[in-house]
């Protein structure tokens, strides 16, 4: 057991090694001077600083200055971003949680909505209410989730404008940031009237967090389907009816535990996609999350906080994937390797 | 549309949230042209020693009460305004009211290269520079605490008129001393102090900005609690968040959206021709565009009607000088080169530019009044040269570094354009076109004339307009002649907010004001 | 499954015509099949099909409706865009950049992973269980984030995206085979062809591949609408193709502007991806459920 914890840790950390490298080495890629792309700032005031901290690092050997990089990372110096001027670990962690909320939420919403509908599915296999939801999460997985959130807005905000279509939290509401999770700074800030800014985070969330999690809903829908026929098709299931149990009985004794053990990770791993559908979702609702922001440095090739977010968003995707391959491990160390999503 | 299911809370009517287009370099209008640095500044934190009055357009008091002229037009004395408080922020409280010191720091630090707040964030006052007006003063004296006295060099007709532009802003003296001892003098862009209604609380670049009310403003009006900009770079978000009253009131409407504002019945829809012009201009210090007819040719293979069309949604005019039709300097008999591919074909092969010759057109990244979307018009202008052998790339930076490498003279030609800050014809003739304003980077010709500044200059000698008209159309002869830009357009200005929303005016000379405006 | 059969000799359809009846089963599954025939003739002929040029601009055609519209043209049948562009011909194009591109990303990526897999699946030891782990691990993350990292070191642009698709695919293709040749190597068929001399090489292109056909197809139909997916989001975000190039997903984004006062700019490029993607996933569906059906019977 304790074998596989070191050689989960001894991977993830070379993985993590390795992304730092790389971004490192970035820096020396992008275009313009290597020292602005890692400090955001630019040469020319950098020779207006007396005590130039940044001067020696340009002698040294690659080995030298990559320690450097490594020790003010930890440090929580990440640099500066060049469009904003602003110190890039504030921003990351301004906008990092912003999408991991969002992300959770469909997370939530999709599992609470697609194992319940799989399980139907399942249970009347082969059967009109089977083809129809199987039909439905064909369309479900095929819609773009980017036009898909173009149609909520017009629908749901400008024409029955019923939610806002921007932001997560109107800016009437000034919740001082801790963990940068909102709903949490909402609890621990000192303003009046909490369930009011709550509501208002909820408007604001419902339409993104339905526009990603369809996509993530419709897969689960199949996964679930998929791993309780082959459930109900195992041996043991028949000798429960062999028994003369119940269909409800057999489902409630046996079949949910089983069913849902090996697709656990499965919904797990949903979280990455529904990552990468926040970052795109979030440039049409202005979420001020990761993905809004590191497609505006794109754009701006703003070379720090393009380096900075693709650390900060792969080192997240890694250690998550890793983390969630190591459980499985750990629950079930029969199991050779992850098994991956069949739908 | 159902918006009013909206519910609002307590929180919300007590404030204003502004959609604009854009963050500001700073905070301080005397660095930086562009509108949305003035829209974040100039009226909301700052006031002038002279305004304008929003519908006649005349020189009206602010925080100079009276002024004289001397009999030969040199000599300004200025009153000054008393018991003006300044902004009391969370890092300075002010111990003394405005006076003739303030004046005087904040007329020093853009005149005066010695002073020591010169150099702070970058020594560039681009207004100020293109109009030459440093060199034009000669002095400005301290009389007493509550009057000023400026000398000019020579007689200028327009200089009243620039002491109300947004440039010519009022700062605290005793809070640039304050930043002088705790050697943090940057900040004085960065978190101003001023006299105006409202007071800078937060700024998170292109996020939002925070204003809050200056509880003690001289002026006895209405002000809401909170001021909010939230920055929405594109306009049919701002237009979507409008309807869905996210924002109160929002920046530049897009010209296509016009119709759609109208239709609604919670929106207002203000309306006004606009002073401004959206232009091409060549960049005449590379060759082969330092060449007149080439700059002509080209001009006549764009068809600037059917730009305005696509473009302008109808609510533009097409331009034929430098100035509006609503200036007085406007000459509506000038003559201007029509759309002609085939002539424009001949006169290019004639000089010497062949088939197949490639040229840069350099679009600006934002919507601006006077061209709403420059990308699209480089896009139709690329198709209209392609028929006359020419290809066209076009180029397009982030604003700030658009203009950066603009004023470098990187580009063969731009779209681009200017809104006036007063109602004085040169405000347009000389921060356009003239040599100083190479340097300052409004010149986006790059074009320098002895003949013309001339022509300009002399204008200005005179206060009676019927002789400055001579002038000015001695000018709009000579440029239509040189060519150095081909006016485009001149499109009308739009203001749109919701229905709750009362006091709010278009200010002909750009700049938005919140300063008495309500949400009821 | 149960035939009934009148004469003594029984009917033994080749695997692949038993994967092809199993399918046409499945009448959905055939009417996604005849939508992506329709595509991919959209694709080839498009030149001859499209009525404009689809970077013509016609300053004095802006905006106009669809056809059905009251106010709609008959020229113009699925209406024009805000620079005067007919945007039947722009979809027209459009399909064969975004699902032309695509179609050879998928090929081009899929060539690299079967090589790289197979010679993966053949070794052993440390390289091979190192690489499980790192595929594992990239296997995990969704084709577009990796693409946008790609995109935001190579930079904007359409054939910087295309370079980050395909190398985002690439570790599909890669693990399957990986999966699938390692797997096979342990059976009997394989020792036979070892024991009569062959070498690797050998028994991957004769043995390995002819089995293995199928299982890639579908592969290679999940990698399509990935990559057809993935090719318009990014066009969306203007971090791919870039306007006036006729992609479906720039299309889409030049729309927004005009969004209140024109929705079909959005509505038809964004129906029409929709379509695609809806297509490609119910023949892909349809391939893997008639492959698992023959392998069940």
């Amino acid at each position: 057991m304790s074998n596989v914890f070191v050689r989960y840790f001894n991977l993830m950390l070379i993985t993590l090694v390795i992304l730092s490298l790389f971004s490192f080495f970035l820096a020396y890629l992008f275009p313009g001077h290597p020292i602005e792309n890692l400090t955001g700032v630019r040469l020319a005031d950098i020779s207006q600083l007396e005590n130039s901290e940044f001067k020696y690092r340009s002698g040294e050997s690659m080995l030298v200055q990559y320690w450097h990089y490594m020790s003010a990372l930890f440090e929580g110096n990440w640099g500066k971003s060049f469009n904003s001027g602003l110190p890039l670990y504030d921003e990351i962690t301004n906008v990092l949680p912003a999408s991991i909320e969002l992300s959770s939420y469909a997370l939530f919403l999709s599992v609470l909505v697609g194992i319940p509908l799989g399980f139907l599915a399942a249970m009347k296999h082969h059967k009109f209410t089977d083809y129809s939801l199987l039909s439905v999460s064909v369309l479900g997985y095929s819609i773009p989730v980017f036009w898909l959130a173009l149609l909520v807005i017009l629908i749901f905000s400008l024409q029955l404008g019923w939610f806002p279509l921007s932001g997560r939290i109107s800016l009437f509401y000034e919740i001082p940031k801790v963990t940068g999770f909102i709903m949490l700074d909402i609890f621990l800030s000192e303003i009046e009237d909490k369930q009011a800014a709550v509501n208002n985070v909820i408007r604001h969330s419902i339409l993104p967090t339905l526009s990603i999690a369809l996509v993530t809903t419709t897969l689960i829908i199949r996964i679930t389907r998929r791993s309780v026929i082959e459930t109900m098709n195992t041996e043991f299931i028949q000798a429960a009816f062999a028994r003369g149990l119940s269909t409800r009985q057999v489902l409630f004794r046996h079949g949910i535990r089983n069913a849902l053990m090996p697709i656990f990770p499965l919904l797990a791993m949903q979280f990455t996609t529904l990552l990468t559908n926040a970052m795109i979702v979030e440039t049409i609702f202005s979420w001020p999350g990761i993905g809004n922001w590191l497609i505006q440095a794109i754009y701006h090739q703003d070379y720090p906080a393009i380096r900075a977010g693709m650390l900060a968003v792969s080192a997240l995707v890694v250690i998550f994937t890793m983390s969630i391959d190591l459980t499985i491990r750990l629950m079930d160390p029969k199991r050779r390797r992850l098994k991956r999503a069949a739908i | 549309m159902s918006c009013e299911k909206l519910i609002h809370s307590e929180n919300e009517k007590d404030g204003i949230i502004y959609c604009s287009e854009g963050s500001p370099s700073n905070f301080n209008p005397q660095l930086d042209t562009s509108g949305t640095t003035v829209d974040a500044s100039s009226h909301q934190i700052y006031d002038r020693l002279l305004d304008f009055d929003p519908v006649s357009g005349d020189i009206a008091p602010a925080l100079a009460t009276s002024w004289l002229i001397s009999d030969d037009g040199k000599t300004y004395t200025f009153q000054l305004r008393k018991t003006v408080n300044f902004h009391s922020i969370s890092t300075f409280t002010p111990t003394r009211t405005f006076n003739a010191d303030d004046v005087l720091f904040s007329f020093n630090r853009w005149r005066i290269p010695t002073h020591p707040y010169h150099d702070i964030s970058g020594g560039q006052y681009p207004y100020t520079d293109s109009l030459g007006l440093a060199r034009l003063i000669k002095d400005i004296k301290r009389l007493n605490g509550y009057r000023v006295e400026i000398t000019l060099h020579k007689r200028e007709s327009s200089f009243l008129a620039n002491l109300a532009t947004d440039f010519a802003i009022i700062m605290s003296a005793e809070y640039a001393e304050k930043l002088v001892a705790r050697n943090q003098m940057e900040l004085i862009d960065h978190q101003p102090v001023g006299t105006g209604p409202y007071k800078l609380m937060d700024f998170y670049p292109d996020r939002y900005i925070r204003y809050s009310k200056h509880q003690e403003y001289w002026r006895e009006i209405e002000l809401t609690n909170k001021l909010i900009f939230d920055i929405t770079p594109s306009s049919s978000l701002r237009l979507a968040k409008l309807l869905t009253s996210e924002c109160d009131v929002i920046a530049l409407p897009a010209h296509s959206e016009v119709e759609v504002i109208r239709q609604q019945q919670s929106l207002v829809l203000n309306e006004k021709p606009g002073l401004n012009v959206g232009f091409w201009a060549f960049n005449t210090s590379k060759p082969p565009f330092n060449n007149p007819k080439v700059r002509k040719a080209l001009s006549m293979a764009i068809d600037r009607n059917a730009l305005i069309e696509a473009i302008y949604f109808d609510s533009a005019i097409p331009a034929r000088n430098l100035v509006p039709p609503t200036s007085w300097a406007y000459q509506s008999d000038i003559k201007t080169v029509s759309y002609n591919p085939i002539a424009a074909k001949k006169l290019l092969r004639e000089q010497g530019i062949e088939e197949g010759f490639s040229m840069t057109i350099w679009a600006m990244p934002v919507e601006r009044p006077y061209n709403p979307n420059a990308l699209k018009m480089a896009e139709l202008m690329q198709s209209y040269l392609l028929q006359v052998g020419i290809n066209v790339n076009i180029v397009s930076y982030d604003w700030s570094t658009f203009r950066n490498f603009l004023t470098q003279g990187l580009h063969d030609s731009v779209l681009i354009g200017w809104s006036a800050d007063n109602g004085d014809p040169d405000n347009f003739y000389r921060p356009l076109l003239s040599c100083d304003s190479i340097k300052s980077g409004t010149n986006r010709a790059m074009w320098c004339s002895k003949e013309y500044d001339q022509i300009i200059n002399q204008a200005l000698q005179f206060d009676d307009i019927n002789e400055r008209i001579y002038f000015y159309s001695k000018a709009n002869e000579y440029l239509a002649e040189k060519m150095p830009i081909l006016p485009i357009a001149h499109a009308s200005q739009y203001q749109a907010y919701r229905k709750p929303i009362k006091g709010l005016v278009i200010n002909p000379y750009g700049g938005i004001k919140f300063g008495g405006v309500k949400k009821h | 499954m149960q035939r009934f059969s009148l004469y003594q000799e029984e009917y033994h359809p080749s695997p692949l015509h038993f994967t092809w009846l199993e399918f046409k089963q499945n009448h959905i599954a055939v009417v996604g099949l005849y939508c992506l025939l329709f595509f991919v003739v959209i694709t080839v002929f498009c030149p001859i099909l499209a009525p404009f040029d689809p970077t013509l601009q016609s300053a004095g055609d802006l905006l106009i409706p669809p056809a059905w519209y009251s106010n709609g043209g008959i020229s113009h049948l699925l209406g024009t865009d805000a620079l005067g562009r007919d945007i039947l011909s722009r979809v027209i194009y459009g399909c064969r950049m975004t699902f032309g591109i695509s179609v050879i990303l998928v090929i081009l990526a899929m060539l690299i992973g079967v090589g790289l897999g197979a010679v993966a699946g053949m070794s052993e030891g440390f390289r091979s269980s190192f690489v499980n782990h790192v595929l594992d691990s990239i296997k995990a993350i969704p084709t577009l984030l990796i693409a946008i990292i790609i995109i935001a070191i190579l930079g904007i642009g359409l054939v910087n995206s295309m370079w980050a698709i395909m190398l985002a695919l690439i570790p599909q293709f890669v693990h399957q085979t990986r999966e699938f040749v390692s797997r096979e190597m342990k059976k009997e068929y394989v020792l036979a062809a070892k024991l009569d001399g062959a070498n690797n090489i050998q028994i991957f292109f004769r043995s390995i591949i002819p089995n293995m056909g199928e299982a890639l197809v579908v592969q290679a139909t999940l990698a399509l609408s990935i990559s057809v997916l993935d090719i318009s989001a990014l066009g969306f975000l203007n971090l791919g193709a870039q306007s006036p190039m006729p992609e479906l997903g720039t299309m889409l984004s030049e729309g927004i502007e005009v969004a209140y006062i024109a929705p079909w700019t959005i509505a038809i490029p964004g129906g029409t991806i929709f379509l695609m993607m809806i297509s490609i996933n119910l023949v892909g569906d349809g391939l893997r459920s008639a492959l698992r059906n023959r392998l069940l019977h």
